[in-house]
Order: structure tokens, then sequence, then C-alpha cells
């Protein structure tokens, strides 16, 4: 199944696309890479104004009760505008897991405040390199979490998080209330993620899924996330394509634009492509959820955004030459951005096998 | 169920219906001659049942219907390796452009419903061997002679001009002003006096494109399909027919699940090569293309369908689909070995990995090199310069040769 976008949602497109573009600037953004612990508040006032924060939500719990493929709209829009805060993403994924896996009475404590934006969500799942690690870094026991998740996107300001545990020697999903966790700031490249270790000493928690179970629900999870960060990644990938070519036209060397010349405009070419299979797979698995093929489809979609935003980072920027490596044109903000997205819900080795694993008929 | 799919499922039924007479199994073992005659039965057995010029108009012999029809006819057909492949250039372009250009509509019904019952075929004269991307370029010529013309040249690369009734043919008329403004466009007759047609055996050993020699063919007046020196608009004409065929992801080679079928049964350092991360990380990539790809062509569908123009994106499919098949081709004869050195010539690229390997090559020129296709994206969908045509605008006669 694929999709046209029909007239609500390709409002939701313009509509979002108009209040980022009006709220959030390079120029908001460049000083925030300096500045570990703040994200743009501009850009999350926007989304919970906007309801973005509500939209993929139950009704019955604040939210608007649409999916994958109109919070991929305004992805797609933040990816191009570069989001001020991770929030959008990570508090959707910790609201899913509410939704999907929690108790009526989890649900009713938790969702009404993720889906105003009033409270902020984070997953743990990590552990370096693996993104459902087989012994996860964090132990529950008796209702309680110790031990540390390390480099939690939004971690630094979230309410709640979703940690991938280990309970005796299964997994576990747990919800954890932040407020009894220590968290110690991540000076990272992208400072606007507010990347934070989140460090329990018998923080309580309460168990949402128990076992093997657990996996394949932080899975599910994952690969939600994926959607929407495939969206923003090929939001991010278009916008670069666009400056690339503005650049190319615009530029001139031996009494032409850049852009006449073939080892100019063929990589702007093959930009394009990339960016058009990202789309296609990001909008396709978007309109899978719930089915059967979806993990197939957004390990796909992940993959090739991935790809798209990493080579159109690197590709506007050689296109700009010496220009395109200063602090003040700001290009670096989107190969940060490219990086950390890249990072966040797992990398490309991790989907490659998620998805071989599947078209080999190996899948869980 | 909607009318396309109650359309669809139809096709499939005839298309299924067919296997036996002129599937894989029926073509094997068959020369090129015998294949032909093959495909000329199924070809009449297409247009018996309705499938032959799907949305072409009724009164020409077609069905009348949309393009949305007849993509959706050749996304069932493509399924099993029918002998069509002598007639996809003929209905694909040349007869298309007569039904459109052609002067004497009489002779134009009867061609046309020859052409779509398999009697006959038509081959497409651009190409030159000084330029097949330049297409305006071209040397060929002709001159005035009493009250018709004769032409006097060569062109190269044309597909199927063997098997050829009939032709359609862009010529230079006048070399004195800019190449493109001196062009005209004529159908001309196969087997008429001084064309000569002579196969060019391809890398892979197949002989379907050939150099075609004119001298002095002698043409009336009426051949002509376009105003003296408007040739070019009816070449791009041409060009643009058909923008939405039905595209295949895999760039008309094997499907990937024979890639991994062949991944668990060839082992790698002792284990299943499908174990091997090199391995898994080629079958990830290539599936994650072509899964871009399919869900471009669905959605292409689904605007047609709803009556809207498709997206530029599909112009992406050969460029994409094509080098990547070429590659992921290499290796699945890497992952054989010297297993992989038996060659059967006669196998199709669309299951054999060597066929698939050797014949990628044509895929990536013909009908527009890679190269070709970048600068139309970029220059048509991205707004980017031409490049630097020193030729432009100079007399034809006065560009160096």
């Amino acid at each position: 199944m694929s999709i046209l976008y029909d007239e609500g949602q390709q409002a939701i497109a313009t509509e979002s696309r108009r209040a980022l573009e009006a709220r959030v600037s390079k120029d908001d953004l460049l000083p925030l890479l300096q500045d570990s612990g703040k994200y743009h508040d501009g850009f999350w006032t926007t989304a919970k104004e906007q309801g973005w924060t509500a939209l993929a939500l139950p009704e019955a719990h604040g939210g608007l009760d649409l999916g994958l493929v109109e919070l991929g709209l305004i992805a797609h829009q933040a990816g191009r505008s570069l989001s001020g805060a991770p929030f959008l993403t990570s508090s959707f994924g910790a609201a899913k897991a509410i939704e999907l896996y929690g108790s009526d009475e989890q649900k009713a404590r938790w969702l009404p405040g993720l889906a105003s934006g009033e409270t902020i969500g984070a997953i743990a799942f990590a552990t370096g390199p693996d993104p459902l690690p087989a012994t996860p870094s964090v132990a529950l026991d008796g209702g309680r979490v110790d031990g540390t998740a390390a480099g939690v996107s939004g971690g630094l300001f979230a309410d709640v998080a979703i940690v991938f545990a280990r309970e005796d020697s299964a997994p576990a999903l747990a919800i954890v209330d932040l407020g009894g966790a220590k968290r110690k700031a991540i000076g990272s490249f992208d400072n606007s993620r507010c990347i934070a270790d989140l460090i329990f000493a018998g923080v309580p928690a309460e168990t949402l899924v128990s076992g093997e179970a657990a996996r394949a629900a932080a899975l599910h999870i994952l690969a939600l996330q994926a959607v929407v960060t495939a969206h923003e990644q090929t939001g991010g990938a278009e916008a670069l394509m666009e400056i690339a070519r503005d650049y190319a036209l615009t530029r001139k060397a031996f009494g032409q634009p850049i852009g006449a010349f073939q080892s100019i405009k063929h990589r702007i070419a093959e930009l394009y492509g990339l960016v058009e299979l990202a789309r296609a797979n990001a909008i396709h698995a978007a309109a899978r959820e719930g089915q059967d093929d979806f993990i197939t489809a957004a390990a796909a979609a992940r993959l090739s955004a991935t790809e798209a935003y990493d080579t159109a980072a690197r590709d506007c920027v050689q296109i700009h030459g010496g220009i395109g490596v200063t602090w003040e044109i700001g290009l670096h903000l989107h190969m940060r951005r490219a990086r950390t997205l890249a990072l966040e819900q797992g990398s490309s080795f991790f989907w490659e096998d998620v998805l071989v694993d599947r078209l080999a008929g190996e899948g869980a | 169920m909607t009318d396309l799919e109650t359309y669809r499922a139809k096709a499939e039924t005839w298309c299924e219906s067919m296997v036996p007479a002129f599937g894989k199994a029926a073509r094997e073992g068959l020369g090129v001659e015998e294949d032909l005659a093959l495909g000329r039965r199924y070809q009449k057995a297409k247009f018996d049942a309705g499938y032959a010029g799907i949305n072409w108009p009724v009164d020409l012999g077609g069905q009348g219907l949309g393009h949305i029809e007849k993509i959706t006819f050749e996304a069932e057909e493509m399924k099993h390796g029918f002998p069509n492949v002598y007639f996809g250039i003929s209905l694909g372009m040349p007869v298309p452009v007569l039904m459109q250009f052609g002067s004497d509509r009489a002779f134009v019904k009867e061609r046309v419903l020859k052409a779509l019952q398999g009697e006959e075929i038509w081959c497409q004269l651009f190409s030159e061997p000084s330029g097949g991307t330049d297409l305006a370029g071209l040397r060929t010529r002709a001159e005035t002679d009493g009250n018709g013309w004769k032409i006097n040249g060569q062109k190269v690369w044309t597909s199927w001009a063997q098997y050829s009734d009939y032709g359609v043919i862009v010529v230079r008329t006048d070399p004195t002003v800019a190449k493109h403004k001196g062009l005209t466009y004529f159908w001309v007759d196969m087997k008429a006096p001084g064309v000569t047609v002579r196969p060019i055996k391809l890398a892979g050993g197949d002989s379907h494109v050939n150099e075609v020699f004119f001298d002095d063919v002698k043409i009336s007046d009426d051949h002509r399909m376009s105003p003296v020196g408007g040739g070019f608009a009816v070449a791009l004409a041409t060009l643009m027919i058909e923008r939405y065929v039905a595209t295949d992801s895999a760039g008309f080679g094997p499907h990937l699940s024979l890639f991994v079928d062949l991944a668990k049964e060839v082992k790698l350092n002792g284990r299943p090569a499908i174990e091997d991360g090199r391995i898994r990380q080629q079958i990830a990539r290539n599936h994650t293309m072509r899964a871009g790809l399919d869900s471009i062509n669905r959605r292409a569908r689904l605007m047609m369908q709803a009556g809207m123009t498709p997206g530029p994106e599909g112009a992406l499919n050969k460029l994409v689909a094509v080098r990547s098949r070429q590659k992921l081709s290499e290796l699945a004869l890497d992952l054989q070995g010297t297993d992989a050195f038996p060659f059967d010539e006669h196998a199709s690229s669309r299951d054999d990995w060597a066929s698939s390997w050797i014949n990628a090559p044509t895929g990536r020129i013909a009908g527009g090199s890679d190269e070709t296709l970048l600068n139309t994206i970029a220059e048509r969908i991205l707004g980017l310069p031409q490049d630097h045509r020193p030729d432009k605008g100079v007399p034809f006669n006065q560009i160096p040769a």
C-alpha cells in the first residue's frame, strides 16, 4: 500500500512548514551548539501550540487520533528546519509504549501530559552500539531500577523514560518516573538533543512488558520512532539538496555557474535520487503501521533516510567549497544532525540485520 | 473490487492461461526466428483478447481505455516472460507516432492493425555512428529528388531492424541552419531498394540491434511526418510518448529473492553466506533501493488513477535499478566462485546472474545513458544549467567535425 496525501494531510505539511520557518532560524540554533543543556524553546512551544505532541495519540487521552503518516509530515518539516529539540520523537515513542503496553492506570497517568507536551518522554533502550542489548545495563528488581542508561536523547529534560532493562536474566520494558533519577549531561556534537546519562539507584519503576515479549515490544517502539525519524532525515536531506542546487545556480567559476559542470550537477541529481527514494520508503512505512510487514518497511525507510541525509550533508558542504565549512553558514548544523539522527533509534548496522532477518525468513 | 482491480484480476487470469503456449517453458530452446514466430502468435492472441493497443483509439483497433489499464496489464504480463520483446519498440514509439502524425489515414489504419496483430514490425531509426545522445547532430541526409526525397547515410543500434517492415527516421534536410532546425521526420519501407540491414552481435551474444545503411533510397513526399525542418519536435514527441511504462525495480535483472536464496545455499568461510555481514549489507541496501522504487511506481499509478500527473521521480527507475542490478550480478558471481563459470548464452537476464551481468551495460546505455539521465534530472527537474554546448546556434555545416 502506498498513499497519496489527502487535503488535510497536505494542510498539515503546509502549516507546519510555515510555522517552523517563522519560528526556527539558523541564528537561534548555532548558539545552542556551544551550550549543553539548552533546547530551542520556540520549536518546542510551537510543537505544543500546534498540537503536534498530541497528533498521533489516542483521543481518549488527549490526543488527536491521527497516525504516523501525519506525524511523519511534521517530522519532515522539522527535518527541513532543523528541529530545536528531540522531544517530538522521544515523547511519541514513550507515549506509544504506554498506549500499547500500559495499564489503564498508567495511560491515565502519563498520556494526557505527553499529549499536551507538558510531560516530556524519553526512550532508554541502547547500550553503546547495541540498540537492543542482550544484557541491558539497567537492572529491574522488585519495582526498582538500578544502573546507568547512557546517552539518552532528551534525557536531560525528560519527566518519564521507557527503559529496556534486565529482570533476572530476561529482558523487560519499564516505565520510570525520572523525578528520582540522577542525570549527567553529555556535551555532544549536537547539543540541542539534550543528551544525558540517566543514573538509577533504586528508582521506583513499573513493568510494562516482561520476558522475551519485551524485546519484540521494544523493537516495535524503535520502528515507530525510526519511521518518524526517517521523515525528519528525509526533510533534512531535501533541504540540503535545495541549498546545494541554489548555491550551484548562483556561484560562478570559470565564467559560468558551477551547476553547469557535470561533476556538480550530477552530484546534485544523485542527491535528488536518494531523497526521492527515502521519501517513498518513509511514506510507505508510515502507511504500513499495524500491518505484518511494518518492521520490514520501517527498516527500509530508516536505511534509505540515513543514507540520504548523510550523503546530502557530505555533498552539500563539498559543493560549497570553503564557505561550506565555516561556522557562520551553518551547514554543519545539518552535518551534526544527520549523524545524530543516524545514531538515535539504532544505527544502519542494526536495521540492516533487522531487515535481512526478515527477508531471509529468520525474523522474530 | 474496484473496476481497475477487476480489470487486473481478469488480465492476471488471461496471462496465466497463456503460459502453456507462450511462457518460458514453451520458449526454451527456440532459435530467434522460431521465437519471433511464436511471438507473432502471442501478439495476435493479445489482440484477439483485447489486450493490444489498450489505450489506443477504438477506430484504429485499440481498446480506448486509459494509460492506467495499459500499465496494469503490463505489470501482469511482465511476470511470465512471454515473447513480446520484438514488439516493444514497434508499438511503443513508431506506431503511436504514425497514429499521431501520419497524413494518409487509410494507410495509417492498415499499418496500425497489422502492427497490433504482430504481422508487421516497425523500428526507430534515430541513433547514428557519430552520436546517440546528441540526436540533433545526426548526419544521414535527405535531398529533394523530383517530387520526393532521396536518403543517404547510416543509422545504428536500431533494435529489431532485421525483422522490421517499416521504420520511422529522422534525417537532415538542411545543413545550413542550426543542427536541430534542419531535420525532417519520415517513415520508410525497410524492404525498399537501397536499405541494407546488418545485425550487430553484442557482448552477451545476441544480435537484436543493427546497422542500417541507406544508399539513394527514394521515398515520396507523402512519407513525410513533420514539416520540412520540423523533424526534431516530432522526434522529441516520440521520446515523450511513454513516460510511464510498467517499470521494474529489479532493472530487468533477477529478483532480489533469488540472491537471498543463493546466499542461503552458498557457504563463505564455512558458514552460510547469508550470515556474512558483507552479503547482508548488500541485500539490505538493494532491498531498500528497490522498495523505494516500488513505492514511487505505486504512487505514480495511484496518481494516474486519480487523474493526476505523476511526479518526475519516475525518471529514477532506469538510472537506479539497472546500475545496481549490474553490481548485484557481479556479487552473485562472486558468491559462486568458480561454480559461476559455466555460461549459457541463451539464459534469461531475469533469472541468470551471468546473463544479467553481461547484458547490464546495455541497460545503462540504451534509451538514455546514466549520464544523460542525470543531466535530465539536473536540468529538467532541478533547474540546473545546461552543459556548455559549443555547437549551439551554429549552422550544422560549420560545426567542426
